[in-house]
């Protein structure tokens, strides 16, 4: 017999730690301690067995890892704190006394903690950093919308704003955006930064207010960790591209409200030295110093930036980029041409399909209408590479006027009035326009390539608008019904390749439609007279005889065969009394979920043979699962 | 220095002129403590006298005079001083005193007693002489004025009493007469002084206050220092600063230390450190604190990621789905219901937090109000949530299910029913098989029972027995044919008709011997009687053995492999339950003197000695010639229903009326090695075929499942069991399904009795 075991000395005892526990381990208010949570990224964990880890007791209480407690007692965030704590404590002191000048060094020496060492820690690669960006990205643009009160400060909405509008920038410059989603949320965006998908949510253009039942020091607090996380994000992000961060602000034009515009990107200057930040390796060729950072912003520009860039903020800046790909392209095939020429076209074949959705606004010119949400649209028009233009009463730094020649499209999302004193010249111009609604720039993108402006012109019934981030296999489509509108709405100009195939695609499955149909008659003819019926119409449709008994051999044998598995269906049932419960619980539990999937597809598949009117009263099929 | 001394001297002063308000002040602190906080103040009794309230608090007038007796450490000066001060008061109060002292006049209220002059008898000189002091407690109160002698009592001691305590000769001090509350009310109207007054609690009746009094209160009151005397603000007397009052004369005689005019050098190297570090940069006198405040954003990720693994990255939000779109497909829009049924439903139970709402326009979409909180949830989520890891189950569900043989490859078992036999309306409780298989025997509740064969089903012959049939058996014996019937207390042994001769004689011979065996010693409960052997027919009985009288209708028979032997359980309560019968000698025992829990089964082992009894729960095993238990078995099942052993001896499987079937391997453990549950109802019987590998279970639902079961010899292969068919065919008759089945020897049948009169083969 081995030694005694004493109870809670070993295994999950010891391994969890109650939450109480370990605010008393680490001698911290619990508010320092959520703080601490929370930038840390320490969360609770659920131990296999509550009662052995709670030392039998079963009260319903968190638990944490052990170790993830002995882990933040040495953590410098903690002794910050702790050193605010007799901060506070003295400099209440010195208020009371009324010794106004210690308290002001006091106030001067105030303990800063700085959370760099936190990113780091919890995001040891930049990858780990941009994969985790969502949820700070949504809490950075939610706070960018905030009005300040008192317990949020002015500074902080005015950071967020900025950070907010560099996250923006960077999109656009990148053209990184891939999906756009008009939700009764606000509007979803999805991005592509460094091959992570980065999904981030913005709150239509309103004032909110935080509830009362919302507790804002948790916000704050995790505010304060995604706005490091961010700048250093951004900071890695503009530098990769070869920009300055922060971009400097123009403070004239962001108090007339240019919003995103206020911001200017700039090149970082090479000539003026290697940064003491990037210790990467340089080389020189051609007299010209090139970091390993330029070969990697080069090799980014030539997949995306090949055509040139539209955006007006930086016309510099492309320019430039361009000069350096042509530098950078030509050097290398002289030194070592087997070796970088791999390494562009890697990345190239990756973005080539994207490139042309990417600047799927390229032709165009946009003028938003007064009634729509400028930053949501500029956004988007910019990032595909499109020209976008404002009246003033959205804001300042609109690059052209309305009566500007190029405007293509109008956004607008008000209803159809007939002006009856339209002049010669204007009605010629909105003629040469194409007014479209809102929704049509989301669509386009989510379906990446540009669509017929029709369905969505002004005035008209919109179609639905669905969500682009359910591609899930086997998910209920709402667009099967609408198969055939969605061919038609491609755009002429898009496809002009394609029209000259489709209608002879089309005219031959307008002919093979027929008999298929013919053919599955056969398929599901059973009895002799049913075949004989199914017979006479493949007949009549053109069906040659040799075909039609191969698929009424088909169906019978496929019939046959599906009573064989019956057979085998009961033998299954029989085995399952041999299951152990375990086994059968798990068994049942799965069979209930693909149940549930198999509804979903049901009901998808009574779409299938639906015309669009049933499938729009069809109220059954709506049965399906959020996952 | 010279503060402190100054503070010295006020305070010197202050001592000083404290002698001169002592007397103010012990007035102030009793007349503080007067009032309210006093717990001898009867409560109730107080308030019941004076009903009214005054504006004032109520004060207890044992003014200073009194004081002073409580206190009589107070000096003597104080006495005069207040004397002098108070003198009319004073007599005030003597005036109103209705039994006042006679003794006690205007001259005793000196403390010094007058002096009287005499002449001295020794030197004839005139001398003072002072009556002499009683040097008891009251020596020093001459001057008490307070004819109320009763002492700090609670005064309602004195509510039913004419009077309200005693002067100091003992006589009473009677109780000043006092209006009704109407008088009181007319008083304090009419008398201008009243509202300056209060309540004497010892002489029970208003003192107007003294103008010091009033001043106190007035003093209290506006929150003056109540001593009226005290001069806060009056000048500093300096005592030894100043012009002229330097001390000239040091007070020591050392010489003046270096120290006191020679710069420090500590203090230089201190200094001159601060400085170099400020020179240097070292130390900042004034930050810039915009630096501090802004973050400082590097190239954080250049360097090399330590080796230890991210954390695990938080899950994402699930993306939005058609639902969430601001112009979903008609088909997402809530219907009436489904909105009554989102918004009753809680907020943590929703399937999706919100309503899809269809708007045609983009302009019309509003700020959706659950933002904030939704992020915040989200947060919540971050941070205080449990995450448990799950591995999601790629794996085919089908692939759980045991691959097994096919049943086609397990030929022949029972498919089909062949026949049935008919009993009229009433329940087939027992049902056998004769060991050639070729006949059967069933017995049902009214008492029939009836013999037929197997192959066509034809009634051969049917008894009437009184009573339900129980059970009944054949005898495993295949020189002999006979079976045995067992109704109410009885068990017949009937010998089936149409025997050919040497059987017949044979089986005759067994049951009726011509020469009985001795008769036991002890005499036994259990008579054996037998019609002789010529007498006998196929009608009657050849045999009958007459259990002990209230043992009830035997559940049961079971024989032993040799046919000697046979065992039968009694419903009846008792030990009496379990009897064996032995037939060649003719007698019968009771194995068990005393067992645990009702019988419900008893088994003989194929091949050993060994007897199996299963009680409500267990199933035990017994040797039967060494005496003593073998074993345990834990069924695991609540009630025991049915138990049948494997014709080898090895395997044993037990059904219960909770629908489960256990099968136990007897080398292998005490529990099951196998359980299954596959019987929608109670199972009734379970029954092994004596060659084929196969065995059977039915149950209340009617239904009787065949299995295979192979059992292997070496000890390393588990038993393979098989299910092959459900044989459905049986009614279901208030709530009983198939009460017996019996395989059928040297075929694959099966011979099953069900609870609707039917009696049914199934053959393969």
């Amino acid at each position: 017999m081995g030694r005694l075991r004493q109870k809670g000395k070993a295994g999950a005892a010891k391994a969890y730690v109650t939450r109480s526990a370990a605010v008393k381990r680490l001698q911290c208010s619990l508010a320092d301690f959520r703080r601490l949570c929370i930038l840390k990224g320490i969360f609770p964990r659920e131990p296999r067995n509550r009662k052995r880890a709670n030392k039998g007791s079963s009260a319903p209480t968190n638990f944490y890892y052990a170790k993830d407690i002995a882990y933040l007692a040495h953590e410098p965030v903690l002794k910050k704190l702790r050193e605010h704590k007799a901060f506070a404590k003295k400099l209440a002191r010195a208020l009371g006394r009324g010794e106004w000048s210690s308290a002001k060094s006091l106030e001067d020496n105030k303990p800063v903690y700085r959370l760099d060492h936190i990113i780091k820690e919890r995001y040891p690669t930049f990858i780990d950093a941009v994969r985790d960006i969502d949820d700070a990205l949504c809490m950075i643009f939610l706070f960018a919308s905030l009005p300040s009160d008192s317990k949020v400060s002015p500074s902080l909405i005015e950071n967020c704003a900025r950070l907010a509008a560099e996250w923006q920038l960077y999109i656009m410059h990148t053209h990184a955006l891939r999906k756009v989603f008009l939700s009764i949320k606000g509007v979803y965006y999805q991005a592509e930064v460094f091959d992570q998908t980065v999904t981030w949510l913005v709150p239509y253009q309103f004032t909110q207010n935080i509830p009362s039942d919302v507790d804002v020091r948790v916000m704050l607090t995790f505010l304060e960790l995604y706005q490091t996380l961010l700048g250093f994000v951004f900071f890695k992000l503009y530098t990769d591209a070869g920009l300055v961060y922060p971009p400097p602000l123009d403070t004239k034009k962001d108090e007339s409200a240019a919003g995103v515009g206020a911001f200017s990107l700039q090149e970082v200057q090479h000539t003026a030295g290697p940064e003491p930040a990037s210790k990467a390796k340089t080389l020189d060729a051609d007299g010209k110093r090139v970091s390993s950072k330029d070969v990697r912003q080069t090799i980014k520009s030539i997949s995306a930036t090949v055509v040139d860039d539209v955006d007006v903020d930086m016309p510099n800046v492309d320019s430039t980029s361009e000069e350096a790909d042509e530098d950078f392209v030509a050097q290398p095939s002289r030194s070592n041409p087997q070796e970088t020429a791999a390494l562009p076209t890697l990345q190239a074949l990756n973005s080539i399909p994207q490139s042309t959705s990417t600047k799927l606004f390229s032709p165009y010119t946009f003028w938003l209408s007064r009634e729509t949400s400028r930053p949501i649209f500029e956004f988007l028009v910019r990032s595909y590479g499109g020209r976008i233009g404002w009246p003033a009463t959205s804001g300042s730094g609109s690059p052209f006027e309305e009566d500007d020649e190029s405007i293509t499209h109008v956004i607008i999302d008000r209803p159809l009035v007939v002006k009856d004193n339209e002049t010669e010249e204007e009605r010629e111009r909105r003629q040469r326009r194409k007014y479209v609604q809102p929704q049509w720039v989301v669509d386009c993108i989510n379906a990446g390539k540009v669509l017929l402006e029709e369905p969505y012109a002004q005035g008209k019934t919109l179609p639905p608008h669905l969500s682009p981030f359910e591609d899930r296999a086997g998910a209920y489509d709402p667009t099967l019904g609408l198969g055939a509108q969605d061919v038609s709405m491609e755009d002429e100009e898009e496809s002009e390749v394609e029209d000259v195939s489709e209608p002879e695609e089309d005219a031959e499955e307008e002919a093979a439609r027929p008999e298929k149909a013919a053919l599955k008659a056969a398929a599901a003819a059973e009895d002799a007279a049913a075949l004989r019926a199914a017979e006479l119409e493949a007949e009549a449709a053109g069906v040659d005889f040799g075909t039609f008994e191969k698929t009424a051999q088909k169906a019978r044998k496929k019939a046959k065969s599906s009573e064989t598995p019956a057979v085998d269906e009961s033998e299954q049932d029989m085995n399952k009394m041999l299951m152990s419960n375990k086994q059968r619980k798990l068994f049942e539990r799965m069979k209930h979920g693909e149940k549930k999937r198999a509804a979903e597809v049901s009901s998808s598949g009574k779409c299938d043979c639906a015309s669009l009117i049933i499938f729009r009263s069809d109220k059954t099929s709506k049965k399906r699962n959020e996952l | 220095m010279a503060g402190p001394r100054v503070n010295g001297n006020s305070k010197k002063r202050k001592a000083a002129t404290e002698e001169h308000a002592q007397p103010e002040e012990t007035v102030f602190s009793h007349n503080v403590g007067l009032e309210m906080q006093s717990e001898d103040e009867g409560s109730e009794g107080d308030e019941s006298d004076n009903g009214e309230v005054d504006e004032f608090p109520e004060i207890d007038p044992r003014s200073d005079s009194e004081a002073d007796e409580e206190y009589p450490g107070d000096s003597a000066e104080d006495e005069e001083e207040d004397e002098d001060k108070d003198d009319e008061e004073d007599e005030e109060e003597e005036s109103e005193d209705q039994s006042e002292d006679d003794d006690i006049s205007d001259d005793d209220l000196h403390i010094f007693p007058k002096a009287k002059t005499v002449t001295s008898d020794i030197t004839g000189q005139l001398k003072r002489v002072f009556p002499p002091i009683e040097p008891d407690y009251d020596s020093d109160s001459s001057t008490e004025e307070a004819p109320n002698r009763v002492g700090n009592i609670p005064m309602h001691w004195y509510d039913e009493l004419p009077h309200v305590g005693y002067d100091i000769n003992g006589r009473k001090v009677l109780r000043p007469a006092r209006g009704d509350e109407l008088d009181k009310f007319l008083e304090t109207i009419e008398d201008p002084n009243s509202w300056t007054s209060a309540f004497d609690k010892k002489a029970q009746a208003d003192k107007p206050l003294t103008a010091e009094e009033l001043d106190l209160i007035r003093r209290l009151q506006e929150n003056e220092i109540p001593d009226a005397q005290y001069d806060p603000y009056e000048p500093t007397i300096e005592w030894f600063t100043g012009k002229g009052k330097e001390e000239i004369m040091p007070l020591s005689g050392a010489p003046e230390p270096k120290r006191r005019w020679v710069p420090s050098i500590w203090e230089k190297q201190k200094v001159m450190k601060i400085v170099r570090a400020i020179r240097q940069g070292r130390i900042l006198p004034n930050k810039p604190k915009t630096a501090s405040d802004k973050a400082q954003f590097y190239a954080i990720w250049n360097e090399e990621p330590s080796a230890h693994p991210a954390p695990l990255p938080a899950p994402k939000p699930r993306l939005p789905t058609h639902a969430a779109s601001y112009n979903p497909p008609e088909e997402y829009l809530p219907t009436e219901e489904e909105r009554k049924r989102w918004e009753e439903t809680e907020k943590e139970d929703r399937e999706q937090n919100f309503l899809p709402q269809k708007y045609s326009a983009l302009r019309l979409v509003p700020a959706y109000n659950q933002f904030i909180q939704e992020r915040f949830s989200r947060q919540l989520d971050l941070y205080l949530a449990p995450r448990i890891q799950r591995t999601k189950l790629q794996i085919d569900p089908n692939s759980l299910i045991p691959k097994l043989p096919s049943p086609n490859s397990l030929r022949p078992f029972p498919v089909y029913k062949s026949l049935s036999v008919l009993h009229a309306k009433t329940r087939v409780r027992s049902v056998s098989v004769s060991p050639d298989g070729a006949w059967v025997v069933s017995g049902d509740e009214s008492g029939n029972v009836s013999l037929w064969e197997v192959i066509v089903g034809k009634e051969v012959k049917r008894w009437k027995f009184d009573g339900k049939v129980g059970a009944l058996e054949w005898c495993p014996r295949t020189d002999v044919v006979f079976f045995v019937v067992a109704t109410e207390e009885r068990l017949h042994f009937v010998i089936p008709p149409n025997l050919p001769a040497p059987v017949l004689f044979a089986t005759q011979a067994v049951l009726s011997p011509a020469n009985l065996p001795p008769a036991p010693a002890t005499p036994s409960p259990v008579k054996w009687t037998s019609v002789s052997a010529a007498s006998s027919s196929s009608e009657k009985p050849i045999l009958t053995i007459d259990l002990p009288p209230s043992s009830g209708l035997p559940k049961q028979i079971a024989w032993h492999r040799k046919g000697d032997y046979l065992s039968t359980i009694s419903s009846g309560e008792g030990q009496g339950g379990v009897w064996i019968h032995q037939i060649s000698r003719r007698h019968s025992q009771a194995p068990f003197k005393k067992v645990k829990g009702a019988v419900q089964l008893v088994l003989f082992h194929p091949t050993k000695p060994h007897f199996f009894v299963a009680t409500q729960r267990y199933v035990r095993i017994y040797n039967l010639a060494e005496q003593k238990l073998l074993k345990t078995l834990q069924a695991g099942i609540r009630w025991i229903s049915s138990m049948d052993v494997h014709p080898l001896g090895d395997h044993l499987i037990v059904g219960g009326y909770d629908r489960k079937l256990c099968w136990f391997d007897l080398e292998l453990s005490d529990k099951p090695y196998k359980i299954l549950r596959y019987h929608s109802r109670a199972v009734r019987s379970v029954h092994f075929h004596p060659t084929y590998p196969l065995f059977a279970s039915s149950s209340d639902d009617g239904s009787i499942q065949i299995f295979h079961a192979r059992v292997y010899n070496d000890l390393m292969t588990d038993p393979l069991i098989v299910p092959l068919k459900i044989l459905r065919g049986h009614q279901v008759n208030e709530g009983l399904g198939v009460l017996q089945i019996k395989w059928v020897p040297r075929q694959p049948w099966l011979v099953s009795a069900g609870a609707d009169g039917n009696v049914a083969v199934w053959c393969s």
